[in-house]
Parts: C-alpha cells; structure tokens; sequence
C-alpha cells in the first residue's frame, strides 16, 4: 500500500470534501461460546477531512473498540474499513503498521507517554519511526512551541500534570502530519480546565483538514464536534 | 502459559546440568574403591627383575602386617594380536594360584586348562574381543580367551600404552616343565592404614633384589585421583553455575509476577494472609512446576551422559555405579526443587514486607521519583530535571531498549552476574578445550624444545650436532625411580648435561634453575606429594639399588607423569645407577626439513622418533576431552541465551504496553526488534567485560590451581576470547532479541494497549 503524498497543516476547503475513514458493516465480538458478546454489529461511520466526529455511548458498549479497528489495532471480525482511499481490512500487519505510522494519530485516555522519554521526546516518537529527517524534528519542535509545551518538553512525564500529559499526547499524534486522529476519552482523566484544552486542540486539528474521531461520554467533548454518534447495541446512531 | 514454559525449560536446563555432573562426578569419585573392591586390588604391588618363587616368598613372608600374597610373572614387549588390532608392546601376566587382583567381568578366568588367557576389558573393547574369540600371544601361539577381566592398578588399554593379557602359570609350567619365576609379588596388608611399616621393611630386607619398585593403593588412587579431580571440580561447578542462573532468572520471573500481583497480594494481606503463608503459596506453585521439570531434567542429564561416563570410568579401569546412583541424583533433585521453591518465595517474600496499604496500590513499573531533598540537591547542581534522571544514553530504539532495561536495576545485575559468569564458564571452556587441543599437538605445551629423539650414546651427541638442520643435540637421561622416605612415591629423574632448558623448559614456580650436580629443579607435583620444596633434600631410590640425593633449588609446573618429575644433572645419577642410558634429544633449526634430519640420522644408526603433546599416544582421548569441552562450552552458551530470552520476555512482559504504543504509532517489528535487542545489549556488553575480567582473574587461576598445582594450565584469556565473549554474546543478544520480537508482534498492537 503506497501512502499518498503528505499534505501541509493548512486546511484547505477542497480538502474538507475527502473521505478520510469509512467503515461498513463492522462486526466484532469477544469470546466465544455462551461467553460470546457482540460489541459491534453492523456499524457504518465515516468522517471527512476537517470534521470531527463525536462517538458517544455507555461504558463498554464498544466505543473504544470501533477507534481500535478504524486505527488498524484491530481486526474486525466482518465489515470493510477504508482509511484515506484505502481498504485496510485483511491487509497484512506490515501494511497496517504503515498506515499507522503515515497516516493515523492516536490519542489515548491514559496518554501512554513513555516514561522513559522527556516530553519532547515522546512528541519526537513517531518522526523518529519514520527516519528522524531534520524538518520533521523541527516540525515537531514548532508543534510543542504552538501548543504552549515548552516548559514540559524537558521533563520526563511522572514530572508532569494530567493535562501537560495529554497535550504532549495530542502533539505527538499530530507531529507526522496525519490525515486521521483517533482519540480515545481524551478528557477521562482530567479536570474541566485540562479536558478542555485538549478538546481545544483536537477541534484545531480538525480544523487544519484532518479528519478527527472522539470517542467520549465527555458532554463538554460533544460540544465541540461537528457531529455526534450515538453506539448503542452495538449499532451507529445518529 | 509461556512464562510457564520458559520457566520449565529453564528448570530443566539446569537439572539437567546438575543430573549430568552428578553422574559423572559421582563415577569419578567413586568409581576407583568400587573397582577396587570389586577386583580385590592389592595395597602394594612390589615390581622387580625375575626371581625364584621360593626367594621372593621367603622375603615376603617374613614381612610384617601383610595378611595375604600372590606372585605373578611379568612378560613386556609381547607381540600380540587379532583381527581387530595388535601391538608389539603387550603385557603377558602369567598369574599363579591365590589372589589376583583382578575382577572377572566376564566369562572365567584361567585356571590351569591349556590354551586359555583373560583378557583386559581395554584391550577386548579396542580389539572388539569376546569370550570364545582367539587372539595370537607371542610365541605362545594362538589362545582362546577364557574371560574378561578390570584391573585398577592402572588405567585401560589404550590409555596405557600396553595392552595386558593373563595366562595361566600353572598350564605354563606344565608344559615347559619348569618352573616359572616372578617378576611382581602382590601384598595385601592385615591392616591398609599401616601399609607404611610394611614398605619399611620390605625396602630394608629386598636390597639383593634388583629393580625392585613399590605400587601403593593409595598412590595409584593419588594417580587418578588428581586427573579426576579436575573433571569433577569443574562439573560440579559448572552445574552450580547453571543453577544459579536458573535460580536468578526465576526468581526474577517471580519478582515480576509478584509486581503485577501486588493489588492482590495486598487484598490478602489486608484480610488476615500472614507473609509466610503468601510466600509460601509461591514456593508451593513453584514447586509444582518445577519438580516435573528437574525430575525430567536430572533423569534426562543423567541418562545423556551415561555412556560417556561409562566409557570414561571404562578407560580408567573403574566401574560405573549402578543403582547407587540413585541417591545422589535423588538428593540433587531434592536440592534442585529447594532452589526452586527458594528463588519463588523469595521476591514473594519480600514483597509482602511491604505496608499493605502500598500494596493495594499497585505497582509502579518506573522508577520511583527522587526524594525532594535529592531533587533540591540536585536542582542546586544547576541539572536539568530530565537530564538528571535520565540515563546517560544517546537516542535511538536500541537506546530506548537499553533504558527499559536497566529501568529494573536489580534484575539488570542479576542477569548482568548471570551472563557473566556463564561467559566466564564458557571462555574457560573453550580455553581448556584449546589447551588439551595444545597438550595433545604441540611438545612446547609442556616446555618441550627439542623436535626429535634418537636412542644412541651420550657420545654420539657432537656427531648428531654437526648435522645439516639440527641446531642442537644434547643426551637426556630418564630414570624411574622411588622417593626414598616413601617409596609408594614415584620420581622420574631427568638429567641434561648443562642447562636443561635448552631442551626443556618448564615455567619456574619457585626458587631458581639448578646450577650444579648436587642440585635439583622438581615438579610441583612432587614436591606436593613428598611434601617437600626450595632448600629440602631430595633422596631417590634408583632401579638398580642405589640412592641419589639432591638439594632442591627450584620447584617447576612440569606436566609430565604429574608433576612427579625431577631435573637434575647426570652425574650423580649415573654414579648411583650406571646402567642408566640416554636418548639423544634434536633441536632442529628454523625451517629445516625434519624428514632430512631423519634420514641423517639413519646414517648414524638412529632411528628418530618425533616428539608430540605430553600424552601423544592418549591423541584420541584427549581429542574426545577437547571435543567434550567444547561441547560443555555450547551448553553453557545456550545458558546465556536462555538468560537473555527469559530478561527480555520479562521486559516485553512488563513493557507489554511500552510495545504496543510503538506499534500503535507505526513501529515494525525491525523497530521492536531494535528496542529489544538494546534491552539484550544493555546487560549483555557488560557481561561479555566482566565474563573476560572473570575468567581472567577468577576462574583461570581457580582451575590451575584445581587442575594441578604441578602443572602450568591455567587457560589464559587473550583479546581474541575477550572479542569472542563480547560478539558471542553480542550474537546471543541478537538471536535472543528476534526470538522475543516475534512473540512480541504476533499479537494485535490493541491487546498491549488494553493492559494499562
């Protein structure tokens, strides 16, 4: 699978038109047997460049796991899922690794910084699997600066609060230029101050032309999307 | 499930290990008073030139503290054969009636009936001889081989040069119709601890006795003894090395289950679980697996190396141990599964030392923040944050791997030790190994100079200087002779005229070279057995009656004939036995032909013969030594590799989520691979330093000492096994890394991500 040429940070209207992910039919269950649960069934989504989607439900119903397989961390059970112009579904691991790499960024609700590495370090993680070119390191020096993580940038994350945490992790899927941003209860544990800087950067990536998909029970996260799909049964509802 | 697995495979390495040396030592160190119960073995062997029967058993019998004897006529130089070998330097026991010395092993022995000879078990191995068979006995033709027989007074055939057959002396002497005379008279004493008085006397009342030598018990025991000590001083450590990586690496696996479990432990503590009671469900587990995994490892060890054991004990004229092996490889296993149990409830107990209610908050698998103090201190020194607690490494996967290696710093030491002493064992190894390679090949192994030997006059020396290619030539003497204060003890005498080491050269250990007649350079073998050193006397009993003395100036690592070995000058010696002969040694020059000289030396009416390792004619024996520990060394090799995969499967484990963000943000499995191996890397090139640093100034000189305090043969590590240890390890770190990396990656990024 060849990636498509990488695109600047500027939103551009004609951008905004583009199917960045589509997902049809999704299945996916846990278990087997008796213990066998459907956690999707059947569930259609899509989101452009420069929308943000807003996947809302109860716990466990499954939000998380449908952001696991529209990132490529999973694999479905049945259904299609297509992820800038390109069928992701029963390809092989090392093409999925590519993606990931050239064309997703991840959020997490518990940030997954590593501890090992500074902030800037963590932000730097994914040029650094893509070769670690000069331009890209300055890039993601000139994100840290844009998003005001200067003062976090040389700190190892234990030194650092909640949500200093969760926008380097905001930087650091922002920092390869992807075309789609999964965030997972990016808000879940932080205070309203932090979640909503956060959701403030995420709705700014949108805005730059990616295409961004929240899964929250965040009301204030919901606020913020330009749509807002509801997971119960297992099945996308608007 | 593959915790579980790994932790079986590496119980059983190790009990295998420990079966394995059990095994062996336990034959080794026994297996000499088993044979020589069972063949009934004399306490002293009195060897001399043929007498009456009636002569020598007057001077026995009047012998104090002996309780038995038995005569036995000796024929050297035999030619003997069959169709699976011969030789032109058999040994013909012609045995009488009484005790003999000897085991039947198989079939009978002889017992008068003509034609008949009993066989040494050596020689019926080497030449594929059973009962029933013919083999051809000098000029006595043509003989049926009655049985089998095990001698312990000397190692097997072809160990010992001779091959060594026994023939009835009363079908001889029938058919001669004379009597036979003795060469060899066998005492066994009513009290052994009191063999002494009895070599007193017989050495006072046998002085018309010519060529008269005393074989103790107790020395041939010595004999052997010090080459097995070695083999079982070095089993025996090498499987308390492998345990003590197996037990390091569990309890590390322990100490990493016991950090995930700790809510749980916590919960336990909280509702009542005393520490012991917890520590003990952990021993208990571990038990559980393990016993299966040590009984299968010391039966599989055991049953491995039951054949070359047994050849062993074979070549050495001993006898495996049976059933009574069981015990020892019993009380192993019981030790074995006591490490086990120990290296589980360890970190079990440790941790629930803890307060409870830490427990119940978990674990943390960074390292825990710095005290404010520290951090103030610190702050004070104008360090960074990060910088100061970041590990002094640059960037890169491979660094990243290295800093979630030693995040855990005693386990990082812990498999660091392990590493390092495993790579120790196996430099040593492979340094033994090239040094028997050595022994076998090379004469200036044991500070041989010369190239060839002739037998001719001590005068014929300047004739054979004046050769084309030979650039020197001197008469070596060798006398075999008796230390005069103990005269089980042998002592081989060499004599050069001038500097000996012109031809041989053994390392000084003590003192200085000799520099006149009277003085004398022994072995440190010798000097050990005779208790003896710089400023002693040294009295020698010569083969013909006379007694040479000595003042020993200088004590060396001779490796011939163990160290018992003494260089003196020739004039005393010749003076106390004047039927000593020389051999011509050759020094040849740099480059000449050897095949020239040797037909030189033709024309001189010598016969040369080229000079080999200290044991040329045990060439296969010590060949099959090399190859063994060589063998030994890849076993412990697979030790570093089991150590490596089990550090970095815990690694992977604990960092499962670390992993799985990786994956998650675009990394392939050459990235995982490229963390894992920095991880292997980071503990593995700081054993492959201290492993060379180990060896070197450890375990070498430790075996030297072990192996023979007579002999220079301390293995010496080189900056060739130093690059060695670090790319072997290297190498393993590589292997280890890819074998991790591939369970690492066979799952989805997700299942990682689920975990935090």
């Amino acid at each position: 699978m060849r990636p498509p040429p990488a695109r600047c940070l500027t939103a551009s209207p004609t951008l905004h038109r583009v199917i960045v992910v589509a997902a049809r039919g999704l299945v996916k269950t846990y278990g087997s047997g008796r213990a066998a649960r459907r956690v999707l069934d059947g569930v259609d989504i899509e989101a452009r460049a420069g929308e943000l989607v807003a996947v809302v439900g109860r716990s466990a119903s499954g939000k998380s796991t449908l952001l696991q397989l529209l990132g490529a961390l999973d694999r479905a059970d049945e259904g299609t899922i297509e992820v800038a112009g390109t069928r992701i579904d029963g390809r092989p691991e090392r093409d999925l690794t590519r993606l990931r790499r050239d064309r997703i960024g991840f959020v997490f609700q518990f940030f997954h910084l590593l501890p090992e590495l500074t902030g800037e370090e963590n932000v730097l993680l994914p040029t650094r699997l893509r070769g670690s070119a000069p331009e890209a390191r300055e890039r993601g020096r000139a994100l840290i600066d844009r998003l005001g993580l200067n003062g976090a940038s040389a700190r190892l994350p234990h030194e650092l609060s909640g949500g200093e945490q969760q926008r380097l992790a905001v930087a650091r899927a922002l920092v390869h230029d992807p075309a789609l941003v999964l965030a997972d209860e990016p808000t879940g544990n932080l205070d309203a101050e932090a979640g909503a800087a956060v959701l403030a950067l995420l709705r700014r990536a949108a805005d730059d032309g990616r295409a961004v998909v929240l899964v929250t029970h965040d009301e204030a996260a919901t606020a913020t999307a330009d749509r807002i799909l509801h997971l119960v049964d297992g099945r996308l509802r608007p | 499930m593959r915790r579980a697995r790994l932790a079986f495979a590496g119980v059983l390495l190790a009990a295998a290990m420990a079966g394995a040396a059990v095994t062996v030592a336990y034959g080794l160190a026994t297996g000499f008073d088993r044979a020589a119960r069972q063949a009934d073995l004399p306490d002293v062997i009195v060897r001399f030139r043929p007498e009456s029967r009636e002569e020598i058993d007057r001077i026995v019998h009047a012998l104090p503290n002996v309780a038995d004897r038995s005569y036995r006529f000796e024929a050297t130089g035999v030619g003997l054969g069959s169709d699976g070998g011969s030789s032109d330097k058999g040994s013909v026991e012609i045995v009488d009636g009484g005790r003999r010395g000897y085991a039947i092993v198989d079939g009978r022995d002889v017992d008068g009936r003509p034609n008949e000879v009993v066989v040494e078990r050596g020689v019926a191995n080497e030449w594929h001889l059973h009962v029933g068979d013919e083999v051809q006995v000098g000029r006595l033709g043509t003989l049926r081989i009655a049985g089998i027989a095990v001698a312990p007074d000397n190692v097997a055939f072809p160990l010992a040069s001779a091959p060594r057959m026994y023939v009835s002396g009363t079908w001889l002497a029938r058919e001669s119709e004379r009597q036979i005379p003795v060469s060899q008279a066998l005492i066994w004493a009513a009290n052994p601890a009191r063999v002494d008085v009895l070599l007193q006397q017989a050495r006072a009342t046998s002085t018309q006795i010519q060529g008269v030598r005393f074989i103790t018990r107790s020395g041939v025991r010595v004999l052997i003894d010090s080459a097995a000590g070695i083999v079982i001083a070095l089993l025996v450590a090498f499987s308390l090395v492998a345990l003590g990586a197996a037990a390091t690496m569990l309890a590390a696996t322990t100490a990493a289950d016991v950090q995930r479990r700790l809510t749980a432990i916590g919960v336990q503590r909280a509702v009542g679980f005393s520490r012991a009671r917890i520590a003990g469900e952990y021993a208990w587990r571990a038990v559980r697996a393990g016993l299966p995994a040590a009984a299968l490892g010391v039966a599989a060890g055991s049953l491995a190396v039951r054949g070359p054991s047994g050849d062993l004990l074979e070549a050495l004229n001993e006898e495996a141990p049976g059933w009574a092996l069981a015990a020892p490889l019993v009380i192993a296993l019981a030790a074995i599964v006591a490490v086990v149990a120990a290296a589980a409830a360890w970190p079990a107990w440790r941790a629930t030392g803890r307060p409870i209610v830490g427990l119940l908050r978990g674990a943390e698998v960074t390292r825990p923040a710095r005290t404010r103090g520290a951090r103030e201190a610190a702050a004070a020194r104008g360090e960074p944050a990060a910088a100061r607690r970041r590990l002094p490494l640059g960037g890169g996967f491979a660094a990243l791997g290295a800093r979630l290696a030693l995040a855990r710093r005693g386990r990082a030491a812990a498999t660091v030790v392990v590493l390092a002493v495993s790579g120790s064992v196996v430099l040593l190894m492979l340094g033994l190994a090239s040094l028997v390679a050595a022994l076998r090949d090379d004469p200036a192994s044991v500070g041989k100079r010369y190239d060839l030997s002739a037998r001719l006059p001590a005068d014929r020396a300047a004739d054979v200087r004046a050769l084309p290619g030979v650039a020197d030539a001197a008469p070596r003497y060798v006398v075999q002779g008796a230390d005069s204060f103990a005269l089980g003890e042998p002592v081989k005498l060499v004599a050069f005229p001038g500097d000996h080491t012109r031809f041989e050269d053994p390392p000084i250990d003590a003192g200085r070279r000799l520099r006149s007649d009277r003085e004398a350079e022994i072995g440190v073998g010798l000097a050990q057995a005779l208790g003896i050193g710089v400023g002693s006397t040294l009295a020698v009993q010569l083969p013909g009656g006379g007694e040479a003395r000595f003042v020993v100036v200088g004590t060396v690592r001779a490796l011939d004939d163990n160290g018992r070995v003494a260089y003196v000058r020739p004039r005393r010696l010749l003076a106390a036995d004047p039927d000593a002969s020389p051999q011509i040694v050759i020094r040849l020059e740099h480059g000449a032909d050897r095949a020239a000289v040797t037909r030189r030396l033709g024309t001189l009416g010598a016969q040369a013969t080229a000079v080999g390792g200290a044991t040329t004619r045990n060439g296969a024996f010590l060949g099959t030594l090399a190859a063994l520990l060589r063998a030994v060394a890849i076993v412990n090799a697979l030790v570093c590799l089991y150590a490596l995969v089990q550090a970095l499967g815990l690694v992977a484990r604990e960092r499962r989520p670390t992993l799985a963000l990786l994956r998650a943000t675009g990394a392939d499995s050459a990235t995982v691979a490229a963390v894992l191996a920095g991880a292997a890397l980071a503990v593995a090139l700081p054993a492959a330093l201290a492993a060379f640093a180990l060896e070197r100034f450890a375990l070498g000189p430790l075996v030297a000492h072990l192996a023979a305090g007579y002999a220079d043969v301390g293995p010496r590590s080189s900056l060739g096994q130093a690059a060695l240890a670090v790319g072997g390890l290297a190498a393993l770190s590589v292997v280890a890394a890819a074998w991790v990396t591939r369970r690492a990656v066979a799952e989805p990024p997700v299942a990682g991500l689920r975990e935090e």
